[in-house]
């Protein structure tokens, strides 16, 4: 699964429009729209609200540690280095009020921009540019990052923001945030098929225990396993796979068999164990 | 959404993270020089970047990152009761760098650190300071590169170099340096240290391949060694941790003829021997992780570590100290 959460919905329309995304019926104050995989909730302006509606998206459709969440959206930049319409990648995600910093891993390679985004409670303007530490402000990267980080590993975590103003905070005009987003589309996108790919290949492991687990639960249940049985066993049986290759026959007649007590159980697994064990 | 599935892994140490108290130290700015194309990311603590939660240690591992720190306390250790103390009362241990960049599979590191990311403490000369120390109350036997291989790191962080130089005067002072290396033009540039112990740890070829194929070929190592004996190097080899593979009889005593044929016995100052063994916590989270020969083998409980049962690890130890003492006399040889 792939989870965005935008701040506002003139950013988030953009991915709504490119991803055919569908708004989903669900009733919470935060709209969420849907297609596949890809997940997006629009959280509103600021730290806690973003935190609030990630938390909300994760626990509310699931998540698993293969699964990744992106922070998309505009930055304002203090850094002359950067244009307007630049696309980054934040390698540092700051919290203005707590001071507490966050870093996504970043592991794969990638066509973005990289810099420190500082998160604030109130909108930057260049009065209070001697108090930002980051490379780029925004609204809600921090509350973001710290939520997620409570469900993913940091490899899966990332910011993306795009710069629309050098802290000359006016009037932001919804066409032209479109504009600038939808032209950094091509990129993110990579990123996010790299990031799926990336997971994709290194999770292949996990996959193929799908049979392992079948003999597993079946040994589970005709040998009456308690949970500290079932855990060793499942041990075992690995590390006999990854020594021998494959499972020796007599396994078939322990999946087979029906045991009537506790300690009739036992004794087949402590049997079991004896031929697993080298 | 499209889905191209290709992606590229960013080049180690392709981010370096930077606490800001020692940003303006030499050796991070020696270490800087070296790593123009990296993003350098002022960071408060290494703990924010190497202690976060649900880090992927086996993916870090594919993309190491460096963080330059600077410690602040422990600078010297007791050793460990799993380690050889070759006799040594004071047997202690100093960390300047942590984790190493050869991911062997039965390495300690996975299962003791959350992180795969290399840190390293930038302020060796608080390290020289709590050695002078200590030399002051008792002499020292100090292993340097317990949780790296310091000699590897050289190119990187040029700490082996100074404390060899740091040893020249220091008549009570013992330093153990473990390595897989074969960066000899360090050794070469250097005046050999009566004061330093090379301990080369030497597996069969066959074991490298399976189990730490990221570090020096057999052989290569055996050349390094020749030319650090001729040149003056004190060399211990460390046949440690031995693994119980299949065939392990043929292997073990064709690599003991082997590196015997090749190293003159008598220019070795010891050799220390092992079966494979580690602290209980370090098995069970490294067999989160890692599932492999290493993590799934059905250990026993051994004194606070897994290791070995008692047959095969007695067979083990057995029959590889009998090979040794064809070569070698049994007072040089350290067992644990």
């Amino acid at each position: 699964m792939i989870y965005i959460v935008t701040a506002s919905y003139t950013e988030g329309k953009v991915f709504i429009d490119h991803f055919k995304l569908e708004k989903l019926d669900n009733p919470s104050k935060f709209q969420v729209f849907n297609k596949d995989e890809l997940f997006l909730i629009i959280s509103g302006v600021g730290i806690v609200n973003s935190a609030i509606a990630t938390t909300y998206l994760l626990t509310k459709y699931g998540w698993r540690s293969e699964d990744i969440a992106l922070n998309i959206g505009i930055c304002g930049a203090i850094k002359t280095q950067f244009s307007k319409g630049d696309l980054i990648l934040c390698n540092k995600i700051i919290n203005h009020n707590s001071k507490k910093a966050f870093y996504p891993d970043i592991l794969i390679n990638h066509s973005m921009k990289e810099a420190v985004l500082e998160s604030f409670d109130f909108p930057v303007k260049k009065e209070h540019q001697e108090y930002v530490e980051g490379d780029i402000v925004d609204m809600e990267g921090a509350g973001f990052f710290e939520a997620v980080s409570s469900f993913l590993p940091p490899h899966n975590i990332h910011c993306i923001k795009t710069v629309y103003d050098f802290l000359e905070y006016d009037k932001i005009d919804p066409k032209d945030i479109a504009n600038i987003l939808r032209k950094n589309i091509p990129h993110i996108e990579d990123f996010m098929n790299s990031l799926l790919a990336f997971n994709e290949k290194y999770l292949k492991i996990q996959k193929e225990d799908e049979k392992l687990n079948e003999i597993l639960q079946k040994l589970k249940e005709n040998l009456h396993l308690t949970k500290s049985m079932e855990n060793e066993l499942k041990r075992i049986l690995k590390g006999y796979l990854v020594r021998n290759k494959e499972l020796p026959e007599e396994i078939a007649e322990f999946i087979n068999i029906k045991v009537n007590s506790k300690k009739e159980g036992k004794e087949y697994f402590e049997k079991l164990k004896k031929i697993l064990a080298l | 959404m499209k889905n191209s599935k290709k992606f590229s892994l960013s080049k180690p140490f392709s981010h370096i993270y930077v606490e800001k108290e020692v940003i303006s130290h030499h050796i991070t700015q020696e270490i800087l020089k070296k790593f123009t194309h990296s993003k350098v990311i002022p960071i408060n603590h290494y703990k924010e970047v190497f202690s976060r939660p649900r880090q992927s240690y086996k993916l870090q591992e594919l993309s190491k990152k460096l963080i330059l720190a600077k410690r602040r306390d422990t600078f010297l250790s007791p050793a460990s009761p799993l380690c050889q103390n070759f006799g040594y009362h004071y047997f202690y241990y100093t960390n300047l760098i942590i984790n190493c960049i050869f991911n062997c599979d039965y390495c300690f590191l996975k299962g003791m650190y959350s992180s795969a990311n290399i840190v390293i403490f930038v302020n060796i000369e608080d390290y020289f300071q709590e050695i002078e120390n200590m030399l002051k109350k008792h002499p020292l036997y100090l292993s340097i590169s317990y949780e790296t291989d310091l000699l590897a790191m050289e190119g990187i962080a040029p700490f082996f170099s100074q404390f060899v130089n740091f040893t020249y005067s220091k008549e009570d002072l013992i330093l153990e340096v473990r390595t897989k290396s074969v960066n000899y033009m360090v050794l070469k540039s250097l005046k050999p240290s009566p004061n330093v112990i090379l301990a080369w740890t030497l597996l069969p070829q066959e074991i490298i391949e399976r189990f730490e194929p990221q570090t020096p070929r057999l052989p290569i190592r055996i050349n390094t060694i020749k030319k650090a004996i001729h040149d003056g190097w004190r060399v211990r080899l460390s046949f440690d941790p031995i693994i119980f593979v299949e065939d392990w009889r043929e292997i073990y005593e064709r690599f003991i003829d082997y590196v015997f044929r090749k190293i003159p016995s008598s220019q070795i100052q010891d050799i220390s021997v092992g079966v494979f063994r580690i602290p209980k916590e370090y098995l069970k989270k490294m067999r989160k992780t890692f599932e492999n020969e290493i993590t799934l083998f059905p250990y026993i409980e051994d004194k606070e570590a897994y290791t070995y049962p008692s047959p095969i690890k007695e067979e083990l130890l057995n029959f590889i100290i009998s090979k040794i003492k064809n070569y070698i006399p049994e007072n040089k040889i350290f067992t644990i």
